[in-house]
């Protein structure tokens, strides 16, 4: 019976549970007292960008970059094989927010968007009866929350947590403030590149600038952590204004804050700056990839360590807010959910995650969920997606799952019917495709059991085939260091399928 | 009234024109090839009418600081003696006005083409008692000798001063050329705005 449900057939099924057809035995199950006492429970979404799960010791890095998550941990629900929907910003972030994966919403470019139907169905929208606020350092996420502006009550614009802010830009290009925000960089910041258009002005302005964060430059060693176009900020600021500005928000709300770190560029406070640098810590070096950027394991070696120690910054702040949340009570009726929406790699000769592969540092982010009032911890190994994330969200709060959403509710929140272990896990890239048009030049993922297949078709680097496979046991070779395509054929053969069904599913409205 | 005598005395709306013109070239120039070296990145991140978009942007404000930099240029041009033509003022003060763009263009020629001193000559350079000191002075001859060169042979010579007005009335008319694509720029521009 359980083998024969589909995972659409699930999501309806948790749905009609949830809209108290029957009394909810999975809140029952979970003892969620706000749902059973007409309560509603708040909840909060604390990402940070480009924070990858190979990079965390909590999940077994041999470098100690989270004290204080792993202290946290045996407070909450631990997923350790959770994955993003997309390898960068823009489709990880979307499908986190609409529980659906990037074929699918279709923020698939650098700077694009979800597609108009998607405007509003999202998270936001979904929580319609919370008083909804959202806030991101980041501009393509930001770019992504102005989509879903209707549907929040308090979108707090980006350069409200910047040292020194561009606002006039805003201000007066307001409906194009992306392209005129670029501009205004290019023409303005000499930083992005050393050089910019003004010739003259520019260099003004850089003075004026650095006059006005100069204050705090004795703080950040490497210079201050800066979002795109040199605009300034600190995590510290930021995770102060957060919790201060939840102790006065109206209840029940939904909040979603997007943090930048530990994105490059990886700029620490000084309390975390050369803690981690100068170790005698030593990676695994692997053999470079196909689409390797050709970055030398020195350079690897080098950023690694910056970006590990940007972790134990992160790591800390999120620490901090854990306390000042738990202090102003908030906790006691707030479901609290900590992740990110990509990865970053530093192996293979690639750096970052610009790049086609869908390798673990990319993909697998973390995922902690802290039940409001949980005291003790809890590890799931099931393999997990980032659109699992809204209907769970909305599952536990007593909220109607809305069909559109791909996602499944989390284990161990549905404990009557689960669907895991017979469903995969997807992740796809396709950055360089026109979200209007069937995915020619792309790479998806499928993790199964403990196999992860990786696909890729459409780049000039591949072969006459114009297609690549990989198949890794995640389990028993993490590292992903065997390909086990060629050696189980028949696996790869089943899951390759699988996807293929799936991008030509997907790939059907755009013929 | 008292203004209007000096205006009168030092140029004439032509006058004017032209060092505009000369002001505003280098920096459109600088603009264009910037742009264009950007527009793939920009189209990855966007799209092709987006990169039109920043060029748009780009080259409105590049009117702008053509602006200002002619008011400046235009200020000092009060400090030239009056003793020489209007004609011979305007065709000083617009080199000026290249030379000064042309110099900041070369500041950023290491960021934008990797090119800097050769080694042999940063090693003359340590080798001096006061390195710093010395590269300053050695900026400041270089600089004011591409000044003071072009300024006598400009003031003190016919044939090339003809021939530097020559050279700078044809740029003129490229000059009217690129304030069309600024027009174009500022539409663009709009629309952008307007369509949201």
């Amino acid at each position: 019976m359980i083998q024969g449900l589909s995972r659409r057939d699930f999501l309806k099924l948790a749905s009609l549970m949830s809209l108290g057809i029957a009394i909810p035995p999975s809140v029952q199950y979970l003892g969620i007292p706000g749902i059973l006492q007409g309560k509603r429970q708040n909840v909060l979404i604390v990402v940070f960008d480009a924070l990858s799960a190979y990079n965390i010791s909590l999940y077994g890095y041999s470098r100690e970059t989270t004290p204080n998550l792993t202290r946290l941990a045996k407070r909450a629900t631990v997923y350790h094989n959770h994955f993003a929907g997309g390898s960068f910003t823009m489709p990880g972030t979307a499908s986190l927010l609409t529980g659906t994966l990037p074929w699918t919403h279709r923020a698939i470019n650098l700077n694009g968007k979800v597609k108009t139907s998607f405007s509003k169905k999202n998270i936001f929208s979904a929580f319609a009866d919370y008083h909804r606020i959202a806030y991101s350092h980041n501009r393509l996420v930001d770019r992504l929350l102005k989509q879903f502006l209707e549907d929040i009550n308090e979108y707090i614009p980006r350069e409200k947590l910047y040292l020194f802010s561009d606002s006039l830009i805003r201000d007066l290009f307001s409906k194009d403030e992306d392209i005129a925000t670029i501009a205004w960089t290019r023409i303005m910041k000499h930083e992005e590149d050393g050089y910019s258009y003004s010739l003259f002005i520019s260099h003004l302005y850089e003075k004026y600038r650095e006059y006005k964060v100069a204050d705090f430059l004795e703080f950040f060693p490497y210079g201050l952590p800066e979002a795109y176009g040199g605009r300034n900020f600190t995590l510290e600021q930021a995770i102060d204004w957060t919790g201060n500005r939840l102790k006065n928000i109206n209840h029940p709300f939904l909040g979603y804050f997007h943090f930048l770190p530990p994105h490059w560029p990886y700029k620490p406070h000084r309390d975390f700056a050369r803690q981690l640098s100068n170790d005698s810590w030593k990676s695994l070096i692997k053999p470079d990839d196909l689409f390797t950027r050709g970055k030398t394991q020195g350079f690897l070696h080098k950023h690694r360590a910056f970006y590990d120690e940007f972790i134990l910054n992160v790591d800390s702040e999120f620490g901090r807010l854990f306390n000042l949340l738990e202090s102003s009570g908030i906790l006691d009726n707030t479901w609290v959910v900590f992740t990110s929406d990509h990865g970053e790699m530093f192996e293979r000769g690639i750096w970052a995650h610009i790049t086609p592969t869908l390798y673990q540092p990319i993909i697998r982010v973390p995922l902690l969920i802290f039940e409001p009032g949980q005291q003790s911890g809890q590890s799931i190994y099931t393999a997990t997606s980032a659109i699992d994330l809204m209907p769970t969200l909305l599952h536990v709060t007593g909220h109607d799952i809305p069909e559109w959403t791909e996602g499944s509710i989390l284990p161990p929140y549905a404990p009557l019917i689960s669907p895991y272990g017979k469903n995969g896990i997807y992740a796809v890239e396709a950055k360089y495709n026109d979200p209007a048009t069937p995915l020619v030049r792309a790479t998806a993922m499928l993790v199964e059991d403990n196999y992860k297949l990786i696909y890729y078709r459409g780049y000039e680097e591949l072969d006459l085939n114009n297609e690549r496979i990989q198949l890794f046991n995640i389990q028993t070779d993490p590292e992903e260091l065997i390909d086990l395509s060629l050696s189980k054929k028949e696996t790869a053969s089943e899951l390759l399928n699988e996807i293929k069904t799936r991008l030509k599913e997907s790939d059907e409205p755009y013929l | 009234m008292a203004t209007s005598n000096v205006h009168a005395r030092f140029y004439s709306g032509q006058g004017l024109k032209s060092l505009f013109l000369m002001c505003a070239l280098p920096l459109h120039i600088w603009t264009f090839v910037l742009a264009f070296r950007d527009f793939s990145w920009i189209s990855d991140q966007t799209n092709s009418w987006g990169s039109i978009g920043v060029l748009s942007y780009g080259l409105v404000y590049a009117l702008i600081e053509s602006i200002a930099l002619f008011i400046i240029i235009a200020i000092l041009g009060f400090l030239v003696s009056k003793k020489w033509e209007e004609n011979r003022r305007i065709t000083l003060l617009s080199v000026l006005a290249i030379i000064i763009s042309i110099w900041a263009m070369v500041s950023n020629l290491y960021f934008l083409m990797e090119i800097s001193p050769p080694p042999q000559v940063i090693n003359i350079f340590i080798g001096f008692t006061h390195p710093l000191r010395s590269i300053y002075a050695i900026t400041i001859s270089l600089l004011a000798s591409t000044f003071l060169i072009p300024s006598f042979l400009i003031l003190q010579l016919k044939k090339p001063y003809q021939f530097i007005k020559d050279g700078l009335d044809r740029l003129s008319l490229l000059m009217t050329l690129y304030l069309f694509f600024d027009f174009a720029a500022l539409i663009v521009i709009l629309i952008r705005n307007i369509r949201g």
